[in-house]
């Protein structure tokens, strides 16, 4: 059957840079080590597994510098394979432990199958999943794009140099990392605002997503969310279909509410013996979730202790479902599109990656069921990349959308309320001065130790623009270690800058800055100046 | 509201940052001249915050504030649209401008009148717990 309509999923992962080679576990660098797990390894093998039956994903997966960069930490590899090894062992105990509990014994072993099967992937890629999603690239199976560098809520740097820095070491780091230049950008937050078409344009950047919202402002477009558009200065957009995404993200309307999925917040680091447990919590024994969950939701008003045990049989059930249902509703979507305009729509579905998998366990397996009943069963609609759809559809209609985010209340009120407004003046003070120096700087010749101060003052200034910061001190969750993160690169972007004015650089200091915040390894500090080589 | 342990540099600056439809929000810096001025009463203790729009630079709101609050909400003004802020202070009964802003562009409403299943808050406290 011809195609109705087309499909554009947009997998957006992201994690802070979080790197402490000084110590031997830290504990904010498991959300690394999670999300690899139960996320990443996760959807690479998805990828693979369609690829090698010969069908072909055609999705876009967005991989912030940051987690790139991690990605490629030969540190976090080797404490993420201590990682794995440790749940391994841990779950060799918890198989003798369930020998004699059936309905547990089953999701024992889908664990220790799960790590197992990151342990083989880390393996086979000697530990680097940038090679597996870069050979998917190249192959055509998927197409990567970037966001901003330490993924800031764009619209909230009000400094160009500042909006221009974030974008143009996005670039160069897609370009080292993929061996190419991107041609997609995901706006952290999905934060738009007018300002950033000719920042995105003049970094090199083809295409960007908003907010179906942002469209509400906007001229009367012909197909809402359903179509792409062009801004005033040639570039595309995509806005996001709100209805695909509600029926993923939502735990309590959408499927990864399902009593039969994964319980998220009942975990064998609560439930588990103390002393049997310890040799697997942090350093400082506190119980905290180890990622071994045996439970399933059971019911949203169920008390943790009344859950009851996760059958990894009933959730596959429960996924063949809700693709079929999920697909069912984009056949309807489309054809009542077709029907009432006589032109196939476009939809596109955006997502955190780490909702596959991390949170929604069966995610990565819902995410294999849809493609493989698109293709398999040669429905009416066609998956396709962004590039690819821009190539083959009718030039856009030009629009001028207006100022939006996807998050909570669709603007900016997650990262700038009064639990976090205070981090501001910190970071405009080390960006004015970032911008300032780099000025100053820009054309003089410098020592190299002069240079490298420089450099590192613009990582270091660039990591506290992070969205992540602001955000973590909201939900009030490692909100010390977001403070004392924002601190310290704030403070050392000014103490380095301080420094190269005064003609005194401590050496020591820049040396355990660089190895500790070593991502971008050709940022040149002039990204900043005002005006850029860039 | 949680401070930083650390101390920033004395140095002037007034930035206006868009958070939603309804509301900026301002802060404020001086350096040490000035702070001192404050301090030593040569300035009076209430500082005005003006928005004007920055399209015809025709005012658009006057807030108060202490000097020595260093930042407040503001609501955006009744045409919406882009604003910037300068910040007065009184010294001998004349009004001085101290500090000018960036500009900053308020969202339009959008008319949320849908629940949205934005990448959710819920979602990222479980991811991030």
């Amino acid at each position: 059957m011809s195609s109705r309509g087309s499909m554009l999923f947009v997998l957006h992962a992201h994690l802070p840079y979080v790197n402490h080679p000084e110590d031997a576990a830290f504990l904010e660098e498991n959300w690394f080590f999670e999300a690899v797990v139960e996320t990443y390894v996760p959807i690479i093998s998805v990828l693979e597994r369609l690829a090698a039956e010969g069908i072909r994903p055609g999705l876009a997966v967005s991989i912030s510098p940051t987690l790139g960069a991690m990605l490629e930490n030969e540190a976090l590899e080797k404490k993420l394979g201590l990682y794995v090894e440790a749940r391994l062992e841990l779950l060799e105990k918890e198989l003798e432990r369930a020998r004699d509990i059936p309905p547990l014994l089953k999701t024992v072993k889908l664990y220790q199958k799960l790590y197992e099967e990151a342990a083989a992937l880390l393996h086979k890629y000697s530990g680097d999943l940038i090679t597996p999603l870069k050979s998917l690239q190249h192959a055509g199976q998927i197409e990567i794009i970037t966001t901003s560098a330490t993924h800031a809520v764009l619209p909230l740097l009000t400094r160009p140099e500042a909006v221009r820095a974030q974008l143009a070491a996005a670039a160069e780091d897609y370009q080292d990392r993929f061996n190419r230049k991107p041609s997609g950008f995901w706006l952290p937050e999905c934060a738009y605002e007018p300002r950033l078409n000719s920042f995105l344009k003049l970094s090199g950047f083809n295409y960007t997503f908003t907010e179906s919202h942002s469209l509400d402002g906007a001229a009367q477009t012909a197909n809402g969310v359903h179509a792409p558009y062009r801004t005033s200065n040639g570039l595309r957009l995509f806005a996001r279909d709100s209805a695909s995404s509600s029926e993923v993200w939502s735990s309590k309307t959408g499927y990864p509410g399902d009593p039969a999925y994964r319980e998220f917040y009942r975990d064998l680091g609560y439930d588990g013996d103390y002393e049997y447990m310890r040799p697997y919590l942090g350093v400082d024994g506190i119980r905290r979730p180890l990622g071994l969950k045996y439970h399933r939701i059971t019911g949203h008003e169920a008390d943790l202790s009344a859950k009851q045990y996760y059958d990894p049989d009933e959730a596959l059930l429960r996924v063949e479902a809700h693709a079929t249902d999920f697909l069912a509703r984009r056949m309807k979507q489309t054809e009542d599109f077709y029907a009432s305009r006589s032109a196939r729509p476009l939809i596109v579905s955006c997502y955190d990656a780490e909702l596959f998998g991390h949170w929604w366990f069966e995610g990565p397996a819902f995410l294999e069921a849809v493609i493989r009943k698109i293709r398999v069963e040669r429905l009416p609609l066609q998956l396709v990349t962004p590039s690819e759809y821009l190539n083959s559809c009718q030039e856009p209609q030009e629009i001028s959308p207006g100022i939006s985010s996807w998050a909570e209340k669709g603007y900016f009120d997650p990262w700038v309320n009064e639990t976090n407004d205070f981090i501001y003046p910190a970071v405009y003070a080390a960006t004015d001065k970032m911008i300032e120096t780099a000025n100053r700087f820009r054309n003089q010749d410098l020592s190299s130790v002069n240079a490298r101060a420089l450099n590192q003052a613009a990582r270091e200034t660039l990591l506290s623009q992070s969205s992540d910061w602001a955000f973590l001190l909201y939900i009030d969750s490692h909100a010390d270690y977001a403070k004392r993160r924002l601190e310290g690169h704030a403070a050392g972007a000014i103490k380095l800058l301080g420094e190269v004015i005064a003609g005194r650089v401590d050496e020591k200091d820049l040396a355990a800055l660089e190895k500790h915040n070593s991502l971008f390894p050709r940022l040149d500090f002039r990204v900043f100046a005002s005006v850029s080589k860039f | 509201m949680p401070e930083l342990s650390r101390p920033l540099p004395h140095e002037d600056r007034l930035v206006l940052l868009p958070k939603n439809p309804g509301q900026y929000f301002i802060f404020w810096q001086f350096s040490e001249g000035r702070a001192d001025s404050f301090h030593a009463a040569s300035f009076a203790p209430e500082i005005e915050l003006r928005l004007y729009y920055a399209d015809d630079r025709s005012p658009a709101a006057v807030h108060k504030a202490q000097w020595q609050a260093g930042s407040a909400y503001l609501p955006v003004p009744e045409r919406g649209g882009n604003c910037e802020a300068v910040l007065y202070a009184l010294r001998g009964g004349a009004w001085e401008k101290l500090l000018e802003s960036n500009q900053a562009a308020a969202p339009a409403a959008a008319g949320l009148a849908e629940e949205r299943a934005y990448a959710s808050l819920e979602f990222h406290k479980k991811v991030l717990s």
